[in-house]
């Protein structure tokens, strides 16, 4: 038959076969002349009697090969022939790897999409976020004044072109209801930097681009198909923004969404508009694309000269800012990069212990055919070609199970998408042929880890010992390796659940802090306004005071207050601070968490005053609060009341006067102890702070009248984001939770695998000592003996794989460390509970086979004999 | 008249190997001599056939063969039977008989 032949080291033999045939010719050759012929005529009859020397070499080449195709073909029509022969056995390990395979390729599914893969724009990888840096103030990484962009796009050489943008909520006021919008507001060349184009309409031209021009903007697709239903004449509509009227020149990509995926207009600013001039304004975050072949530090050595040049030139202003260069990847999904690769270990490891299970499972299925194996190496398959079929078999169930797998990974990316909302890329999150790929991977590794083993001791000396011995009395030898593996699979688990117990503990303890102030029936929400009442903060005072007032008279509201920051959500906030008094200690550094409220909000937020008493804002004077952590760490034992508080370099607060002392409150954090702490009481320090309403009953119910009332004070600004700060909080926990969600489930899959792993090589041990156990009961065993004898056998086993567990667990935790809140990574607390945790459960699953081996009927066993 | 390979029965060539081999190591030449000599020119096998089956049941691990000096000092390739090969010869020789006496008693009975 002809086939698809493999030279099987075609190269190292060919001269063996010359010189083992050249004997044979001389051989004749001196046969013929001691005959009585010529050395010349010797020869030719030598050769004409050997044969075509050629053609045997090639018969000899085909002995050493291995017909692949054909074997391969035939091992895998063994291979369904033996599924299909033993379907439960199959189904089991198919099910046990899809799970497996499932699981990892959903995770990897999102590692893949959210960190391996570049950004979904042309080359992302040559996108860079740049910002500006002063070191010599507290948060140095400040936005790009719009002036300076254009002058390092205009001095450069490394980047194509930079760009920058800020985001904005404002209100559309064409329809019957204001609307409020997400507005990126963005630098000349923003489309050419990202490499994007509308899907419909155009660019902006550059007429658009200049101040004075005329009012252009692109709308998002799912602004277009909520507001236009997608119709392609909404390009050349308008909107009104800011009571002009825009145009709409184009519909982006609904792959494009930059910023972020809630962004519903970009609207360009102009680099000449006389607002844009100021050397200290900052607005921008910048991006720009990187010429081809120039590397980031080339990029940040070259704009740090340019900035040096500016910093010659305006000394004012830019002396003290050097460049940062950061991909833009990066700053996209640095914060979850280490909660995703945990992950990712978590569910290695699941897959590890899915296939330490069916190791054990084929070993036990080994011992079953070892008979047929037997039989076939005595009818002369070589070791390798068992080997190879026996592998076969584990690779088509492996095979098997990765496509339900797939299935699996598609349903779990799926719920991960939903659990995961909150995380950057996650709408890029897709199953795709790099995720088949992986998927087929981890499928022929799975049936290396799985299959290699068992064939390879299954094979073993087979011929000489299988025929010659029975096969019960091997049967100790190899349970003693499935014991092993139980141990392993145990110990896996053991590790995943004490990561989970970890996790969960520190869940629980965040959700135990008491945070300084009552995050219950707090409504909070947005009311659109914009950048440009920034030009007489006075009318924004009075503005935001009058909305607050409004607010407060509305039944079932308790009270209403503004904050820039929202208590309890991370965020930090630090500022350096003088007192004109001079400090109590000359030499230390004040350094002081910022809060902007409104002088009702530690009435609303139920934070106590302690001292002195609440600030005041009257127009030119305004008051301060410093909560106690701050009043004992700058001025300890020293009167505090009625000192000066100074910003310096803050224009908005000129300094306050400390009208007294507030409870402690978690304003950075709920997972952060609370710090000094200043609050500046300004109601209206920006246009569009948060409105935290204090209500007497489920703050949700509420919503609606908020709504109407502010329609009625102010019908030309949107309300949005109405929010209970509960559901705010728990938001901020998200990933948090994402990740304890899913390492406990995985946890809880290893725990079960492990448990039928457990009860299955426990079952098998009891059916192959069934003889055994039947003639002990014959000759007067009690049946509790019995059960004891295997039940301790199981939890010797589930105890050692603990004990190892245990340890494991340990190095598991230090890479949670960071992760962790409240609960130490060594707790030996949690440890202890996992392991009772885990020895109940094996309990269990190995009481069951244990007491099924007592039932044993002695009569029906010794008849079997 | 010579018998040649493709007249014997399919395995009996292999039987006829380890049998030869079980005198000692012994290179293909040597078996190619033996065979036709001990069966008294009656078995003349090919070369074409003889070394495939040689090379066969060295991979099988039937024959173990090395490298050595022959009588006149050349290298030549010597094959001696596996403890395997043993086991082998031993059933393949009593399937023979067998198989012989068999075919002998119907050719007696049928006279």
């Amino acid at each position: 038959m002809p086939s698809w032949k493999f030279p099987f080291r075609k190269g190292t033999l060919d001269p063996q076969y010359e010189s083992e045939l050249r004997f044979h010719i001389e051989k004749l050759t001196e046969e013929n002349i001691a005959a009585g012929m010529t050395r010349e005529e010797a020869r030719r009859r030598a050769m004409l009697e050997f044969g075509g020397a050629e053609q045997i070499k090639e018969e000899l080449r085909d002995v050493q090969r291995i017909p692949i195709l054909e074997t391969t073909l035939k091992n895998f029509r063994w291979a369904l022939r033996f599924i299909r022969k033993s379907p439960s056995f199959s189904i089991v390990v198919i099910l046990t790897l899809a799970l497996g395979i499932g699981a990892n390729s959903a995770v990897f599914s999102a590692i893949d999409a959210i960190l391996l893969r570049p950004l979904p724009y042309p080359e992302g990888d040559r996108l860079m976020e740049l910002r500006q840096v002063n070191l010599k103030i507290q948060k140095p990484q400040t936005r790009l004044a719009p002036v300076r962009l254009e002058d390092w796009n205009r001095m450069n050489s490394t980047f194509q072109a930079i760009t920058g943008y800020y985001t904005e909520d404002d209100s559309e006021t064409s329809g019957s209801l204001p609307e409020k919008l997400k507005v990126a507001y963005v630098a000349p060349r923003f489309l050419q930097v990202f490499g994007v184009a509308p899907a419909l309409g155009r660019e902006f031209s550059p007429a658009e681009e200049e101040f004075g021009g005329p009012n252009a903007i692109l709308i998002s697709d799912s602004f277009w198909r909520r507001r236009f239903g997608g119709d392609p004449s909404a390009v050349g509509k308008h909107l009104r923004i800011h009571s002009s009227s825009w145009s709409i020149v184009g519909v982006m990509p609904a792959s494009f969404a930059f910023p972020d995926r809630d962004t519903e207009i970009w609207l360009p600013v102009p680099a000449n508009a006389p607002y844009t001039q100021h050397r200290e304004w900052g607005w921008y975050i910048a991006i720009g694309r990187l010429r081809p072949r120039v590397t980031k530090e080339q990029a940040r050595a070259n704009l740090e000269t340019v900035q040096a040049q500016l910093g010659r030139q305006f000394p004012e202003t830019d002396a003290d800012l050097t460049p940062g260069v950061v991909p833009l990847k990066e700053t996209t999904v640095s914060g979850v990069r280490s909660s995703l690769w945990m992950l990712f270990g978590a569910v290695s490891l699941l897959l590890l212990i899915t296939c330490t299970n069916i190791v054990a499972l084929l070993l036990a299925r080994g011992a079953q055919r070892q008979h047929e194996i037997s039989v076939r190496l005595s009818l002369g398959a070589s070791r390798l070609m068992v080997v190879c079929q026996l592998l076969t078999e584990s690779f088509v169930l492996a095979l098997t199970g990765a496509l339900v797998g797939l299935v699996v990974a598609g349903a779990a990316s799926n719920v991960f998408r939903g659990l995961a909302k909150d995380l950057p890329r996650v709408e890029e999150i897709h199953l795709d042929g790099r995720i088949v790929l992986y998927t087929l991977v981890c499928s022929v590794l799975a049936t290396l880890l799985c299959g290699l083993f068992p064939a390879i001791r299954g094979t073993g000396g087979a011929l000489s010992r299988a025929l010659a011995q029975a096969s019960r009395t091997q049967v100790s030898a190899r349970t003693s390796l499935q014991w092993f593996l139980v141990g392993v699979q145990v110990a896996l688990a053991v590790t995943l659940l004490g990561g989970a117990g970890l996790l969960l503990r520190s869940f629980q303890a965040l959700g135990r802090v008491s945070p300084g102030f009552d995050p219950q029936n707090v409504l909070t929400f947005h009311i659109t306004g914009s950048y440009g009442e920034t030009v007489d903060f006075k009318k924004l005072g009075a503005r935001i005071t009058r909305t607050l007032e409004e607010l407060r008279a509305l039944p079932g509201v308790e009270s209403a207050a503004t904050s820039i920051f929202l208590p309890g959500v991370p965020n930090a906030y630090q500022n350096e601070l003088t007192v004109s008094e001079g400090a109590a200690d000359p030499n230390r550094k004040i350094v002081a968490e910022t809060r902007v409220v409104s002088p009702s909000y530690f009435a609303t937020m139920k934070i106590p005053i302690l001292a002195g008493e609440l600030c005041r804002e009257d127009g030119n004077s305004s008051s301060v609060m410093v909560n106690r952590s701050f009043a004992n760490t700058y001025f300890p034992g020293t009167a505090i009341i009625g000192r000066h508080l100074q910003e310096p370099g803050n224009p908005l607060f000129p300094g306050g006067e400390i009208g007294g002392i507030t409870g402690d409150a978690r304003e950075e954090g709920l997972n952060r102890e609370p710090g000094p702490t200043v609050y500046w009481c300004v109601s209206g320090p920006e246009p569009d702070p948060y409105y935290l309403v204090r209500t007497s009953m489920d703050p949700r119910a509420m919503a609606g009248a908020l709504r109407r009332k502010i329609k009625e004070i102010e019908p030309a600004r949107s309300v949005f984001d109405i929010i209970p700060l509960e559901e705010h909080l728990n938001n901020a926990f998200g990933e948090n939770r994402l990740r304890t969600i899913l390492l406990t489930f995985f946890a809880v899959t290893a725990v079960s695998l492990a448990c039928i792993g457990l009860y299955g090589t426990l079952s098998y041990s009891v059916t192959v000592r069934r003889r055994e156990v039947g003639l002990r009961l014959a000759l007067g065993a009690l049946q509790g003996q019995i059960v004891k004898q295997f039940l301790l056998k199981g939890l010797a086993v589930t105890f050692l794989g603990c004990l190892a567990g245990w340890g494991l667990a340990a190095a598991f935790a230090r890479a949670l460390s960071g992760m962790l809140y409240g609960v130490s990574p060594s707790d030996a607390a949690t440890l202890l509970s996992v392991v009772l945790l885990m020895m109940l459960v094996a309990t269990f699953a190995a009481l069951i086979p244990s007491l099924r081996a007592a039932h044993v009927d002695p009569m029906q066993v010794l008849r079997q004999e | 008249m010579p018998i040649e390979k493709s007249d014997l029965l399919q395995g009996t060539l292999d039987m006829l190997i380890l049998k030869i081999v079980t005198l000692g190591p012994i290179h293909g030449y040597g078996i190619s001599q033996r065979l036709r000599q001990i069966s008294k020119e009656v078995l003349l096998v090919q070369q074409g056939s003889l070394y495939p089956a040689l090379h066969r049941l060295e991979k099988r691990g039937w024959l173990a063969a090395e490298w050595g000096e022959s009588e006149n000092g050349r290298q030549a390739k010597f094959y001696k039977l596996s403890a395997k090969g043993k086991q082998q010869l031993r059933k393949e020789e009593s399937n023979w008989n067998r198989l012989a006496g068999a075919v002998a008693s119907i050719l007696q009975t049928a006279q």
